[in-house]
């Protein structure tokens, strides 16, 4: 795993209500994290791979994410997508530290550097 | 007052009167325009319709308003928005430092949204299109009669009319704003309770939650006044301002299908939501660029510059099935909601049993 994501993935553990989060690269390959039972890493890549296919679809109707967040009534899923095409799935927890700091983790996301 | 954004204030636009019941009192009007041939319309005119009980001011340039201002006190100041030197806007605004409580109305031969949007901001309570009909006129009289002899009191208070009321409400939210929102008519009594940019709770009569909130945003007509939250003794509302804003729009468009005939189109054109927001040097300006309400099958029940319906319905039916497939997959539960950030703002879509929502929200930056 890189050096920026597994730093990356350590620091998201200490914030509460954090359930797992995973980053597909360019290449297709998926590296992911879970921090609570609910949240296995194997189908945190299936909804990683199957989120990241569908962003085509909003693109052919003419909107560019920067980032999109699903909201369901047990947990939010945000999709960040950075310009050098790596995607982040973070699934968290309503009401919670997480939830609070979603823009917040997904500013430090973006700002990852992958070179190092 | 501790409101951070100032409403605002549209008058009902129920169009002409025509004959106006002599208010009791005289109200002294200031006209500036630096068209002359208007004010002696003007002065003419509604000078008889009021029988007698406006007693009308004019000058033609901001310059000497300002300077008759030393001297009379008005009721109501009208304002031409194009005239030279010193035009309608900064009068507008020299007037809300120097003369907070005087009511002021803005008329102009060039309405547009963003002229609507400063003039507005500026402390105009009333923005009306100059009329070309002698109808037209009649409207603007009964509009600005209206506004002259309505009661300022404690707090702020406007009328309203639907666009105004929507805007109010989508200034608190957008401004994360704390407040309650009063609104009465002949018959009725309501509040609305935004917190940090939430809309909590509704009540009107023995109703509450959406219902009441919808009832309320159904209202043709009467007043409102924003007053310092407190909080409610029950949290009934919790949907996104959104989504309650344009259900709220939707049922009242579905309940008033046969509405009366329009008046005299006076009034500046009807503008999508939007707000003006100063706050210094930079402000952002969201609006409401794009909207649509479709039934639980995809058919649209409403739309608002929405440019191909059936493309967006089959995006939700897209995000729907994605959805449910990542919902079971990650065991989150039902799906509520999808947020979408662009780099021009930012979309919602919502699917519910018996509805799809989407609405996009441009955020354009403007430098004052």
């Amino acid at each position: 795993m890189n050096n920026s994501i597994e730093q990356w993935f350590a620091s998201c553990g200490v914030v509460p209500g954090i359930l797992g989060c995973g980053v597909r690269h360019p290449d297709g390959t998926c590296v992911s994290q879970r921090f609570h039972d609910s949240c296995s890493r194997e189908r945190l890549d299936q909804a990683l791979q199957s989120l990241g296919d569908s962003l085509s679809a909003f693109s052919t109707h003419g909107l560019a994410p920067r980032w999109l967040t699903w909201t369901f009534e047990q947990g939010q899923l945000r999709l960040v997508l950075r310009p050098d095409g790596r995607l982040l799935a973070l699934a968290i927890q309503p009401n919670t530290p997480a939830a609070e700091n979603l823009d917040l983790l997904t500013e430090e996301f973006l700002a990852l550097n992958f070179a190092a | 007052m501790a409101f951070s954004v100032r409403p605002v204030a549209a008058i009902s636009s129920r169009g002409p009167k025509g004959t106006v019941a002599t208010p009791a009192k005289q109200q002294h009007i200031l006209f500036v325009d630096d068209e002359s041939s208007f004010l002696d319309t003007i002065r003419a005119l509604f000078t008889a319709w009021s029988k007698s009980s406006w007693q009308i001011e004019c000058a033609t340039s901001a310059d000497q308003a300002l300077e008759i201002l030393k001297t009379h006190s008005f009721d109501l100041v009208v304002v031409d928005v194009n005239m030279p030197v010193l035009d309608g806007e900064q009068l507008l605004r020299i007037l809300a430092r120097r003369y907070p409580d005087l009511k002021k109305a803005v008329i102009t031969a060039h309405a547009t949204e963003q002229r609507r949007s400063a003039c507005l901001a500026n402390g105009a309570e009333l923005f009306i299109e100059k009329p070309r009909s002698a109808e037209g006129l009649k409207s603007v009289f009964a509009m600005l009669d209206e506004l002259v002899t309505w009661k300022q009191q404690a707090g702020f208070q406007g009328m309203l009319r639907r666009v105004g009321l929507q805007d109010v409400i989508q200034m608190e939210c957008l401004g994360r704003n704390s407040s309650i929102l009063e609104i009465a008519d002949r018959k009725l009594t309501g509040r609305i309770y935004i917190e940090d940019g939430r809309i909590i709770h509704a009540v009107v009569g023995e109703m509450k939650g959406e219902a009441a909130f919808q009832k309320l945003l159904a209202l043709p007509g009467g007043s409102f006044e924003l007053q310092h939250f407190e909080p409610p003794s029950e949290q009934t509302i919790q949907g996104q301002w959104e989504f309650l804003l344009m259900e709220a729009a939707r049922v009242r468009d579905e309940s008033t299908p046969e509405a009366a005939p329009a008046a005299e189109p006076v009034m500046a054109p009807e503008p999508p939501p939007a707000l003006e927001t100063p706050v210094g040097p930079t402000s952002f300006s969201p609006r409401v660029a794009e909207m649509l309400i479709c039934s639980g099958q995809g058919a649209p029940l409403y739309q608002w510059q929405c440019a191909d319906a059936k493309t967006r319905v089959a995006l939700m039916v897209e995000i729907t099935q994605q959805a449910r497939r990542v919902g079971q997959l990650l065991g989150l539960g039902k799906f509520d909601r999808l947020e979408i950030q662009l780099p021009t703002g930012r979309a919602v879509a919502q699917v519910k049993p018996d509805r799809m929502v989407f609405v996009q929200v441009a955020t354009e930056t403007k430098s004052a």
